[in-house]
């Protein structure tokens, strides 16, 4: 039992690896469900080290989000620039533009930095309804092409699968790195008390920033896969609306776990495919999915399943 | 000729959203005085207010019985949200309350979606009457009833919170609990008055200015925001800033609809909000003074 | 108990005993909302003395403790440690120049589950400086410096008697436990200068007495201590001078028994000529 407990995610990438051509028997549809689900994950944990390790509450994500998907769409389409390339590009300005920002917004407290990072969001994505020019505005950017890397397209999607969970694993075991080693635990000294951090020398300001930025690359690139993967970027998927259910997935899954918003990731993306036809219910299942957690279940879906193991373990041991 | 009455078109459009950017930002000042929160889900009373007057008008009532019954599920609603949702976790520190007016915004406006649907729904001008030419521009009646119900609410909430010993006391609630509790109101109740208060106001706005607008259930955001953008720049805790910033922000924002571009208008009220919130010095929560150790 | 002495020839830690001044207060004066909270306060402390900040309620003394710290600019004034200028420089700039402190409220980091050892790991900041292309790329550099630090904070918890706490959260440990353990973390980044805010409140008679055998081996490593405290036995047996504020302003300064038997700070303050143990005459 106790080496199930440590080893559990070995588990886990053999499920996502065989799951194609096993239990999902090899549908484009339902990989192309779990390409989306991938994505939210990367969002999710991108923002839980912002929000969950460094306590900075944001309201704007999908900002990062959106930059990443349109300099993927607008490189691609319009310059016929290689996909990978422009990811890159795309991750290069999104952490030129929290690198700018971060300072200023990050010096904010709670209420003012929540606003700030929602008008930075609003910003962003009225600049691209205006620019239709760049854009395609409201009406959205078409024919965005699949990813390609070297000549070899991801057309095919159980391909893209492959490649977005790879991708996927790589930004939460990075993050599980970070979020676990000293500079880890820097964040959580200023999200605790920065007054007394900053006497213990931690330049708060400085190390947000760095955090924001990384939280802001991580998003863009889920912002170039989700882009080659719809073909068609439209404004209204960047909205404050999103970055709110980004929120969501993090308290539903128990914040500041990293694993766990990435479980609310998934269990809120997969959730609209079993109530398929409550789509008009999915705001208000969202508000009261968050509200029963911030009141009933605040370590969120994580939290349940760590209380479950720790039971588990203690009692093999024991 | 031509220029000048469409400046004054723009005046007129101006006041009208100016309004109701002040009553959004003063029902936010309100909240705030009383319990240092700023409710994220002000703009689901808004249209909450505006769409059960709707519906309660298209069943046959009488617009002023109507328009009294909505205010008061405004308040009734805006009362149980605070005693239900916000009591509970008060002590939770701000950054989860930050998320459960986030979480209520969200739930109130998931509900309307469902009772009201994705479509516009419109209200009759409390007055029938044809617009009025006014130095070349025209204005429509509504206006009217707009400003004049916005200068009343304003007056009774100032000589509330003025003149007598509950509202003198509700304001002393943010800054000293034990004083305000020995003028006779606990924060308890100061909190849920409060957001009573704020709810119907709220919902104020939303009622007056409906027969100008297409109210949907998401209509709400932005006069939030943009109360945000007022209340900040008036200053956190005063209501005549927020109603001075509120009418600021309207005239200036149609006039830069109407001379600049309209594309952009809403990124530049949003620039203009960051910019704002750079400015106040950080970390300003309180009054000024207040020691950081 | 004698933890405390058994680290005193440590040889790492210790250095040569300290000279000449290491903290000059030089006409300090704050104000806030018309209050004024310090009128041109000025003494020095020299190195390697234990010197009590002493004064009513009011009296500013935890303003100065902010003042030096960084965390309150004075409206006028300078403070100087071993000759560098700390005002005006950043609280994160002031403690990497070597002054390190304790809060007399509790400040110790709890959020995500952080442990007392976390907390004392913490206090290291200064040489660990911990980057993200560090933790993600250089795994194995990183991880040698983190037992190196590990080892310290394990050797700074034996220090003050807290190492069985190390795996605990903060928030099971008794008040004066969680005393111990802020001192443990002030330790950690080898301060100069170490200013303790009242950190006998709210101690029992035991625990006070710990406190002052740990303060006397901190001074035994070299280390210059500013102690603002109202607990007059404990000031009146550690310290090696004293200063005492009054309404902000500067009202006697000198060793325990010249300042026990000074008229002035017995009407002010000590409400009657004290021992020096601090007990009455």
């Amino acid at each position: 039992m106790k080496l199930l407990a440590k080893y559990w995610w070995i588990i886990l990438l053999l499920f996502i690896a065989l799951y194609p051509p096993t239990l999902g028997g090899m549908s484009p549809y339902r990989a192309g469900v779990l390409i989306f689900v991938g994505i939210y994950v990367i969002l999710a944990v991108s923002l839980d080290l912002l929000m969950g390790y460094t306590g900075q509450i944001s309201v704007g994500h999908a900002a990062f989000f959106a930059i990443g998907a349109y300099v993927s769409g607008i490189l691609t389409v319009k310059c016929g620039v290689s996909p990978l390339l422009a990811m890159l590009a795309g991750m290069g300005l999104s952490a030129a533009v929290a690198w700018a920002m971060g300072r200023p917004v990050l010096a904010l407290k709670e209420y003012y930095l929540a606003m700030a990072t929602l008008a930075l969001n609003e910003i962003i994505v009225t600049l691209i309804i205006g620019l239709q020019w760049l854009t395609g505005g409201a009406s959205g950017l078409r024919d965005v092409p699949s990813f390609s890397i070297i000549g070899f397209s991801f057309d095919n999607q159980i391909h893209y699968y492959y490649l977005v969970w790879a991708i996927v694993a790589l930004v939460v075991a990075s993050s599980i790195v970070v979020a676990r080693s000293s500079f880890g635990r820097t964040l959580i000294a200023i999200h605790s008390d920065e007054t007394a951090a900053k006497t213990f020398g931690i330049d708060c300001a400085a190390y947000k920033v760095r955090v924001y930025v990384l939280s802001a690359i991580f998003a863009s690139i889920a912002g170039s896969l989700f882009a080659h993967h719809m073909g068609f970027l439209a404004p209204d998927d960047f909205s404050v609306f999103t970055s709110i259910n980004i929120l969501v997935m993090l308290y539903l899954g128990g914040i500041g776990t990293i694993y766990g918003p990435a479980l609310g990731a998934v269990f809120l993306k997969l959730l609209p495919e079993v109530t398929l036809q409550f789509q008009d219910y999915e705001m208000l299942m969202n508000g009261v999915i968050l509200i029963i957690i911030l009141v009933f279940v605040p370590k969120g879906l994580f939290g349940i399943v760590t209380g479950i193991k720790n039971r588990f373990v203690t009692r093999g041991a024991g | 000729m031509g220029d000048f009455s469409h400046l004054v078109q723009f005046l007129f459009s101006g006041l009208t959203s100016g309004s109701v950017y002040a009553l959004m930002a003063v029902s936010l000042v309100i909240v705030y005085k009383v319990s240092l929160l700023i409710c994220f889900a002000q703009g689901e009373f808004f249209v909450v207010g505006a769409l059960t007057m709707v519906t309660l008008v298209s069943k046959g009532l009488p617009m002023p019985v109507a328009f009294a019954l909505s205010v008061l599920v405004a308040m009734v609603l805006g009362a149980l949200v605070e005693r239900v949702l916000i009591r509970p976790i008060q002590h939770t520190g701000v950054g989860n309350l930050i998320v459960m007016t986030i979480a209520i915004s969200l739930a109130l406006r998931g509900s309307a979606l469902l009772i009201w649907g994705k479509e516009s729904h419109i209200l009759a001008p409390f007055s029938a009457g044809k617009p009025i030419a006014v130095l070349g521009a025209t204005l429509q009646p509504q206006v009217l009833w707009i400003m004049g119900i916005t200068i009343l609410v304003l007056l009774v909430i100032w000589l509330f919170f003025e003149k007598t010993t509950l509202g003198v006391a509700m304001r002393a609630c943010a800054e000293n609990q034990l004083g305000a509790s020995l003028m006779g109101i606990s924060t308890q109740k100061a909190a849920i008055l409060s957001w009573a208060w704020g709810a119907g106001i709220g919902a104020l706005a939303g009622m007056t200015v409906a027969p100008l607008l297409f109210m949907q259930y998401g209509s709400g955001v932005m006069p939030m925001v943009k109360g945000f953008v007022a209340m900040s720049i008036g200053g956190l805790a005063s209501i005549a800033g927020a109603v001075i910033a509120g009418f600021l922000l309207g005239i200036v924002e149609a006039y830069t609809i109407g001379l600049i571009s309209s594309q952009f208008s809403d990124t530049i009220v949003f620039a203009i909000l960051i910019i704002v919130l750079f400015i106040r010095p950080s970390g300003l929560f309180a009054t000024t003074g207040r020691r950081e150790v | 108990m004698s933890q405390a002495h058994g680290t005193k020839n440590e040889g790492r830690g210790t250095r040569a005993q300290p000279d000449g001044t290491m903290l000059k207060v030089a006409e300090v004066s704050k104000s806030f909302e018309g209050v004024q909270a310090l009128l041109d306060v000025s003494f020095e402390v020299r190195a390697g003395h234990i010197k009590a900040l002493i004064g009513p309620n009011g009296a500013g003394k935890t303003t100065l403790l902010n003042v030096i710290n960084g965390l309150l600019t004075p409206d006028s004034g300078q403070v100087y440690l071993r000759g560098q200028e700390l005002v005006g420089r950043k609280t994160e700039q002031i403690a990497l120049l070597g002054v390190s402190r304790t809060f007399q409220l509790i400040r110790l980091f709890t959020v995500n589950n952080a442990t007392v050892l976390d907390n004392v790991l913490l206090g290291a900041h200064k040489h660990v400086r911990p980057t993200i292309g560090g933790a993600l790329f250089l795994r194995g550099r990183m991880a040698r410096a983190e037992k190196a630090v590990r080892e310290k904070a394990m050797e700074a918890l034996s220090f003050v008697g807290m190492e069985w706490a190390a795996d605990m959260v903060p928030g099971a440990l008794s008040f004066g436990n969680q005393r111990l353990v802020e001192l443990a973390r002030s330790l950690m980044s080898e301060p100069e200068l170490l200013l303790l805010d009242e950190p006998a409140s709210g101690l029992n008679d035991a625990e006070v007495e710990r406190f002052m055998e740990l303060m006397v081996a901190i001074r035994e490593r070299g280390i210059t201590i500013l102690l603002v405290e109202h607990n007059m036995s404990l000031v009146m047996r550690v310290s090696d001078h004293i200063v005492v504020l009054d309404f902000g302003k500067w009202l006697a300064e000198g060793d325990p028994s010249a300042i026990c038997a000074n008229p002035a700070v017995i009407e002010a303050y000590l409400g009657a000529e004290c021992k020096l143990d601090g007990g009455p005459a």
